[in-house]
C-alpha cells in the first residue's frame, strides 16, 4: 500500500471512531435532558398524589411479590419479614426456594409457623417440579406468606413458579434479598391504574444501594455512603443510569430493561408470552424485550413505565471479584437478549421498539465495550509504531473525562433536586471526589468485565451465573 | 511564562478542530468547578431549608393550638385569637410561610374534629388564606391549580364550587382528578354528578380514590346509578357498576343485564361480575344459554357467578365443561359438581384422561 492509500484507511478508521463517540455523547446528552424534563413533570405530578386511600382500598389491585431465593440462609427471615412488611393491603408474598442446599426452608419454617398444604398448581408456564412442596403460615399474622420449596432450576425458574403459583392481577418480582420501602407496591401500581389511553404492561423501579445503610425490622432508618471506592463509585454509576438514562426511555416508551431487582408486571401478559426465560442469565431484559414484542405484534397500544422514586434498596458488590461477576453476567444477559430479538432490529413493522430502542442498545449498549477494547488496541498499535498525534489524543482524552465528570455531577444534582438521600454533611463532596475518580477505580473493571462476558459468550457457554456471597445489610 | 506563551502559541496554530475541542475542555473544567460550589451552596441550603421549615413547623403549630383554645363565649374572635390572625396574615403574603402555614393547618385539620375542625376552617378565612388558593385557582400552570383544588378540598371550603366545577373536563388528568375528589369529599355522592358531563376516562386510579371518598359516607342515600351504567363513557360505566355492587344496587338489575351485550369486554365481565355478587338469577340463563360465544374471560367470570348460583339442572352442562381447554373453567365445574353431589363427583374419576383433569380431580377429592 502506498502512504496515500495508508492515509487514506486510517482517515476512515479515525472518523469512525470519531462519529461513534460524538453520536454516544450526544445521544447520552438528549437523555439526559429528556430525563430532566420527566423527572420535572414526575416530581410536579406526584408532589399531591395521595397514596394513602389505595393503600387501605380493599378495591385496589392484587399484587404477588415473587422472590426467588438460591441459599440466602443468612438473610431470608429478615428479607421475608421486610416483604411482609408492605403497607399495601391487597397483596401476597410468593418465596420460591430454588432447590437451595442450606437451610433456608427450615428456617422459615420454625421462623414463619410455615406448615405443609395441599395446593394446585395451573402449570401455566413449564418449571422444575416441586421438591418439599408448598408451605403456608399457621400464625394469622404471616398468612399472606407462601413458601414454595422446588428443585433448583435458576432465577427464571423460579420466578415462572412464581407466577404459577401467584392469584393475583400483578406480581411483583424482586431479588429476596432487596430492602422494599413499605409504600413501594403502591407507587409500582399507579400506572397500571392510571393510563387510561394504552396498556401498562410493567413497571420498573429505581434500585438504590444499601450497602452501610441502617436498617431495622425492615426498614430503612439511616442512609449512609458506603466506605468502600468501589461501592461509592457504583451508587454514582447508579445514580447515573437511573437518573439520567431511564427516566428518558420511560418518556419515549423505549424502555428495554426493568431491574431484574424490582419490577411489577401484568401478570396475564407475562404468562402469555411464556414467562421467563430459562436459557438467558438476563431474563429481565429478555421478559420485557418480548413483552414489548408481543404487544407490537397483537397491534395494542402499551407502555412499560418507571417510577423514579427510591423504593428499593440492595446490597451492591463490594469487591472486584464479585462485581466483575455480576457485570460479566450482565454483558451475556444483553447479547443474549439481542440475539434473540434481532427480528427488532430496524425492523419498521415494531416501531420505536425496533428504529430506536434496539438499535441504542446495541451501538451503546451491546458494542461501546468492544469499540472502545478496539479503541485501545489500536491506540497501542499507532504508540508502538511512534504514530500517535498527541496533541490530538491528549486533548481528547482529557475532553472525555471532563464530560464523564460533568455527567456525573450532573447525575448528583439530579438527585439533589429531587429526592435528596444523602443528606448527611460530607457527603457532596465525597460524591465529588467520587466522580473524579469513578473513570479510573471503577470503569476499567466495567470494561474488563464487558470483555469477558464477551468472550464467555462467544467460548464458555457453559458459564451460568456467579456466585454473590451475601453479607447482610447492616442492622441498627 | 514561557510556557504558558508557548501553550498560546500552540493553540493559535494547532488546527480547528483541537481548538474546539480545548475550548469545550474549558467549559466543562469551568461548569465543573461552578457547579461544584453550587452543589455546596445547594446542599446547605437542602439542610437549612429543612431546619427553618421544621422550626417555623413549631411555630405555628404553636400558634394554631393557642388559638384553638384562646377562644371565649361572650366574643367572637378573642383578643389573642385576633393577634394569632393578624400574624398568620402578615406571614401568608409570603409564599415559602404561607406553604407551611397551610401544610400545619391541613395537619391539624385532619387530626382533630367537630368544633375545633370548625375553628380551624374559619381561621383559614380569616387569615385571608382562602384568597390565595382561590388565585391559584386562576393560574397557568395547572399543578398550581391542581394544588389550589386539593387545598380547597381539605380544608372543606364548599363556596368554590362553581369555580372548581369549570374544571370538570380540564385536559390535565391531575386537575380533573382534583376536582372529583373536591366534589365527592364535599358533596358526597351528590357529588357524583359530574359524572353525567364528564367526557374523559375516568381511570381506575381516580375510581378507587372516589370510592374511598364515599365509603367514608354510607349512610347518605345512594343516587340512581342508572343513567351512568347507560352512559356513552365507558369508564363511567365501570365505575357505576363498582358503585352497583359495594352498594349492592340490585334495583338496577335489568341495566346490568343490557350490560352483558355492551360491545367492550372489560365492562362485559365487569357487569357479570356484579351480577354475580348480588346473585342475580336471570343473568345466568342469558349467560348459559350464550357461553360458547363469550369470549375467554367472560367464560371463567361466569363460572363465578354459576358458584354462586349452580342448581341440579345444570349438572350436564357443567359435565360438558369439565373438558374445557381452560384450567380455571374445568376446575370451577368440577369444583360446582363436587358441591352440587359429593356421591356423583365421586363416578367422575375416570370421567377424563387429561392430565390437569386428573389433577384437578385429585386435589377436589383430597380437599
Amino acid at each position: 500500500m502506498n502512504t496515500s492509500t495508508t492515509e487514506i484507511i486510517l482517515f476512515i478508521i479515525h472518523s469512525l471512531f470519531f462519529i461513534y463517540a460524538t453520536f454516544a455523547i450526544t445521544s447520552y446528552v438528549i437523555l439526559a435532558i429528556i430525563s430532566a424534563i420527566e423527572t420535572k413533570e414526575y416530581m410536579k405530578k406526584n408532589s399531591f398524589v395521595n397514596y394513602k386511600e389505595i393503600l387501605s382500598s380493599t378495591i385496589s389491585p392484587s399484587i404477588s411479590i415473587i422472590a426467588p431465593a438460591y441459599n440466602e440462609s443468612l438473610n431470608i427471615i429478615d428479607n421475608v419479614r421486610s416483604l411482609l412488611s408492605s403497607h399495601y393491603v391487597n397483596y401476597d408474598v410468593i418465596i420460591v426456594n430454588d432447590g437451595s442446599k442450606d437451610d433456608s426452608l427450615e428456617k422459615l419454617i420454625k421462623a414463619y409457623d410455615l406448615v405443609k398444604v395441599n395446593f394446585l398448581i395451573n402449570q401455566q408456564i413449564p418449571t422444575k417440579p416441586i421438591r418439599a412442596g408448598v408451605f403456608k403460615s399457621t400464625n394469622p399474622a404471616f398468612e399472606k406468606l407462601t413458601v414454595v420449596d422446588k428443585e433448583n432450576g435458576g432465577k427464571a425458574d423460579a420466578l415462572n413458579m412464581g407466577l404459577n403459583i401467584s392469584n393475583n392481577q400483578y406480581v411483583a418480582c424482586i431479588d429476596v434479598d432487596c430492602l422494599l420501602l413499605e409504600n413501594a407496591l403502591q407507587k409500582m401500581v399507579k400506572p397500571f391504574l392510571e393510563v387510561t389511553e394504552e396498556k401498562v404492561i410493567a413497571t420498573g423501579g429505581v434500585i438504590r444501594i444499601a450497602n452501610s445503610c441502617i436498617i431495622k425490622n425492615g426498614k430503612l432508618l439511616d442512609v449512609n455512603l458506603p466506605k468502600k471506592l468501589i461501592e461509592k463509585a457504583q451508587i454514582l454509576e447508579y445514580l447515573r443510569a437511573f437518573l439520567l438514562g431511564r427516566m428518558a426511555w420511560s418518556r419515549l416508551n423505549g424502555l428495554l430493561v426493568i431491574s431484574g431487582a424490582f419490577g411489577l408486571f401484568d401478570k396475564k401478559i407475562a404468562i402469555e408470552v411464556g414467562g421467563y426465560d430459562t436459557n438467558t442469565v438476563g431474563e429481565d431484559m429478555e421478559i420485557i424485550v418480548r413483552m414489548r414484542r408481543h404487544m407490537e405484534e397483537i397491534k395494542e397500544k402499551y407502555k412499560v413505565a418507571y417510577i423514579p422514586d427510591p423504593l428499593c434498596w440492595t446490597e451492591a458488590p463490594d469487591n472486584y471479584k464479585i462485581f466483575i461477576s455480576q457485570r460479566n453476567r450482565w454483558t451475556r444477559g444483553t447479547i443474549e437478549t439481542l440475539r434473540k430479538h434481532r427480528k427488532i432490529a430496524f425492523n419498521k413493522k415494531y416501531k420505536s421498539l425496533g428504529m430506536l430502542s434496539y438499535p441504542y442498545w446495541l451501538f451503546f449498549e451491546r458494542l461501546a465495550p468492544v469499540i472502545e477494547v478496539i479503541g485501545i488496541v489500536y491506540f497501542a498499535i499507532l504508540m508502538a509504531l511512534n504514530e500517535v498525534r498527541w496533541d490530538y489524543a491528549i486533548a481528547f482524552i482529557v475532553l472525555a473525562y471532563f464530560f464523564t465528570v460533568l455527567f456525573s455531577i450532573v447525575a448528583i444534582f439530579s438527585e439533589e433536586l429531587t429526592y435528596h438521600q444523602y443528606k448527611k454533611k460530607g457527603t457532596g463532596i465525597k460524591l465529588l471526589v467520587i466522580t473524579a475518580l469513578e473513570p479510573f477505580v471503577l470503569h476499567p473493571f466495567i470494561l474488563y468485565a464487558a470483555i469477558r462476558g464477551n468472550i464467555d459468550y462467544y467460548f464458555n457457554k457453559k458459564k451460568k451465573w456467579g456466585e454473590m456471597t451475601r453479607k447482610g445489610m447492616a442492622k441498627a | 511564562m514561557e510556557s504558558y506563551q508557548y501553550l498560546l502559541d500552540y493553540l493559535e496554530n494547532a488546527p480547528t478542530i483541537i481548538k474546539v475541542v480545548w475550548i469545550t475542555i474549558c467549559v466543562f473544567f469551568i461548569a465543573v468547578v461552578i457547579l461544584t460550589i453550587y452543589l455546596k451552596y445547594l446542599r446547605n441550603r437542602l439542610r437549612k431549608n429543612e431546619k427553618t421549615v421544621a422550626e417555623y413547623q413549631k411555630e405555628y403549630e404553636s400558634d394554631l393550638i393557642t388559638y384553638l383554645y384562646a377562644g371565649n363565649e361572650e366574643e367572637e374572635i378573642s383578643a389573642e385569637q385576633q393577634l394569632i390572625i393578624d400574624k398568620l396574615r402578615s406571614c401568608a403574603s409570603d409564599e415559602f410561610k404561607r406553604r407551611i402555614i397551610v401544610s400545619t393547618l391541613l395537619r391539624l385539620r385532619n387530626e382533630i374534629s367537630g368544633e375545633m375542625a370548625d375553628a380551624i376552617q374559619k381561621l383559614y378565612f380569616q387569615s385571608g388564606l382562602i384568597s390565595f388558593a382561590l388565585k391559584r385557582l386562576k393560574s397557568k400552570k395547572w399543578y398550581v391549580v391542581a394544588k389550589g383544588i386539593r387545598e380547597l378540598t381539605q380544608l372543606r371550603v364548599k363556596e368554590a364550587d362553581d369555580k372548581i366545577l369549570m374544571f370538570v373536563n380540564h385536559p390535565k388528568k391531575e386537575i380533573r382528578k382534583e376536582v372529583q375528589l373536591y366534589l365527592v369529599t364535599l358533596f358526597h355522592f351528590e357529588g357524583l354528578q359530574f359524572l353525567d358531563v364528564l367526557q374523559t376516562q375516568l381511570s381506575e386510579w381516580d375510581q378507587i380514590q372516589l370510592l374511598e371518598v364515599l365509603q367514608r359516607f354510607d349512610e347518605q342515600e345512594i343516587p340512581d346509578i342508572n343513567p351512568w351504567l347507560k352512559s356513552a363513557n365507558d369508564s363511567v360505566v365501570v365505575f357505576a357498576l363498582k358503585l352497583a355492587k359495594i352498594y349492592n344496587q340490585f334495583e338496577v338489575k335489568d341495566a346490568l343485564i343490557d350490560l352483558l351485550a355492551h360491545p367492550q369486554k372489560k365492562i362485559r365481565v365487569d357487569a357479570i361480575h356484579v351480577l354475580s355478587h348480588l346473585q342475580v338469577f336471570e343473568a345466568k340463563t342469558v349467560l348459559k344459554n350464550n357461553f360458547d360465544i363469550l369470549s375467554k374471560e367472560e367464560q371463567i367470570e361466569f363460572f363465578k357467578l354459576l358458584e354462586n348460583l349452580c342448581e341440579t339442572g345444570d349438572e350436564p352442562f357443567l359435565l360438558t365443561q369439565t373438558t374445557h381447554q381452560n384450567f380455571e373453567i374445568k376446575l370451577s365445574a368440577l369444583k360446582i359438581l363436587k358441591t352440587l353431589s359429593n356421591e356423583k363427583f365421586k363416578d367422575l374419576k375416570d370421567f377424563s384422561t387429561d392430565a390437569d383433569y386428573v389433577k384437578i380431580y385429585e386435589f377436589l377429592a383430597y380437599n
